[in-house]
């Protein structure tokens, strides 16, 4: 059986931890496949008002983003993940959305069995604030397996 | 309009004839050096500046808004707000945490727009001044500040809760809706505070001003608004805000502390601020506690949309007023 897990990295320390998690458990399974998805959000044109400044922003966090995928890849393939069976998914969104949403929306279109997350330790007054990705996605995953990693 | 028609407009709208040459502002990029007597040239009209709005937050005096003006038509006399463009970045205290505010003109523009036919929301419109600057011209509001109208009530706490506060919640209610419909257009108010509803003089009605804050998206983008929501609740259902050192020192009127207040009592981001309220006013019904103690740091779950504060509101209206 094939087993394909969707791994959500953000640039927090935690989501390199998920990534080496995973890579422990799917180094025995030699059909795994993980996809790293990293969201970039272009910043609201109410904020940065300039569209030159909005794109050159954008190509700052996907600078960052590429460093951080290409780190979180070897540490796929330094565990017998070989690279064919590693896929980086950058996804850019001009307009605001729910990452959470996005996370969910790629696993029921990629059919993937597991997610997995980095827990960021939002305290409780800033999940009231800016909501939890994770908790959401735990909340309202189907069909799949979520595993979110401390 | 010639300026000797522009004059005769001032001086019949103003207490005291003017005086030397007339100033007629068309760029108003400079607004620290626009002064009350300035007219300004705004999309084709003319306005006489009055003076600055001053912040004037919780009924003290504070420090001069040099961005927002007083203004009056010059063509029908009409008392208005003009909002000049001025953008700003800074640390918001929300109780004890802090966030990232950015004051967006466009962003007020564009609500302006939008709620062009909902009267639970200030009016006006945008114009283009001769530099670009996006600015708002809004009606003026008759009417007091919810902070205000709140603390004016002179009763004790029974009293109240019982004969005005039916009224008072029922009118939340309908301010919450008001600011479900700005998030069902994807838009938040951003700065939902005590002082930033008006209680309308002549209909009563709880109007929501001022609504130029916003900040960088999160995964719940209205976790703010709802912030803001359940400090007007509690505002209300006190007559004021209740804090610990007010307990033991002077108790205000009609206040019962029946038991001890807990941690899990206390505001999730006010420090000392008592949320479990039926513990001071026992006669508080229990449903209406219940939506209060979901702002409170032993809440285990809150509330993401104004619809599921709604849910748990209303019954408590139709408990108020049978």
């Amino acid at each position: 059986m094939e087993n394909k897990a969707l791994v959500a990295v953000d640039l927090s320390e935690n989501s390199l931890k998920a990534v080496d998690y995973l890579a422990e458990v799917m180094s025995c399974h030699p059909k795994a496949r993980v996809t790293l998805l990293h969201v970039i959000m272009e910043p609201s044109p109410d904020i940065v008002i300039d569209e030159e400044q909005r794109k050159q922003r954008v190509e700052q966090l996907r600078t960052e983003a590429l460093q951080l995928m290409e780190k979180a890849g070897e540490r796929l393939t330094s565990r017998g993940i070989s690279e064919e069976r590693i896929r980086l998914l950058i996804q850019v969104c001009s307009k605001p959305v729910s990452v959470a949403e996005l996370i969910l929306h790629e696993q029921k279109n990629g059919g993937y069995d597991t997610i997995v997350m980095g827990k960021r330790g939002m305290s409780k007054r800033e999940q009231f604030l800016f909501g939890s990705v994770s908790s959401r996605v735990v909340r309202e995953a189907r069909n799949c397996a979520v595993w979110i990693v401390d | 309009m010639n300026e000797a028609e522009l004059i005769e407009r001032v001086d019949h709208f103003s207490r005291f004839p003017h005086r030397g040459k007339l100033k007629v502002v068309q760029d108003t990029s400079e607004f620290m050096n626009i002064k009350s007597g300035d007219v300004l040239e705004l999309g084709g009209a003319y306005y006489l500046v009055r003076g600055d709005e001053m912040e004037g937050r919780f009924g003290l005096d504070g420090e001069p808004k040099f961005w927002v003006k007083r203004v009056v038509d010059l063509l029908d006399g009409s008392p208005k707000i003009i909002k000049l463009v001025f953008h700003e970045s800074f640390m918001m205290q929300l109780g004890v945490e802090r966030i990232r505010c950015f004051r967006s003109p466009r962003k007020e523009a564009r609500i302006l727009e939008k709620v062009a036919d909902d009267p639970y929301f200030m009016h006006g419109f945008t114009v283009f001044d001769a530099a670009g600057n996006e600015v708002r011209i809004l009606d003026r509001i008759r009417g007091v500040k919810f902070y205000e109208f709140i603390n004016n009530l002179s009763m004790e706490h029974e009293t109240y809760f019982h004969t005005r506060f039916p009224d008072v919640l029922s009118n939340i209610v309908s301010a919450v809706e008001a600011i479900g419909r700005l998030h069902g257009m994807e838009e938040l108010h951003g700065d939902i505070r005590n002082d930033h509803i008006l209680v309308e003089k002549e209909t009563g009605r709880y109007t929501w001003i001022d609504f130029d804050y916003t900040y960088e998206w999160a995964e719940n983008p209205f976790g703010v608004d709802l912030f803001g929501l359940g400090n007007i609740l509690l505002f209300a259902t006190g007559m004021g805000f209740h804090n610990l050192p007010d307990l033991s020192a002077c108790a205000p009127e009609g206040m019962q502390v029946k038991s001890c207040v807990a941690p899990s009592d206390l505001s999730l981001f006010f420090k000392h601020r008592i949320i479990n309220l039926q513990k001071l006013f026992p006669y508080i019904p229990d449903e209406l506690n219940h939506v209060l103690m979901h702002f409170a740091q032993g809440a285990e779950v809150f509330y993401e949309t104004t619809q599921e504060l709604l849910d748990d509101l209303k019954p408590c209206v139709e408990i108020l007023i049978p």
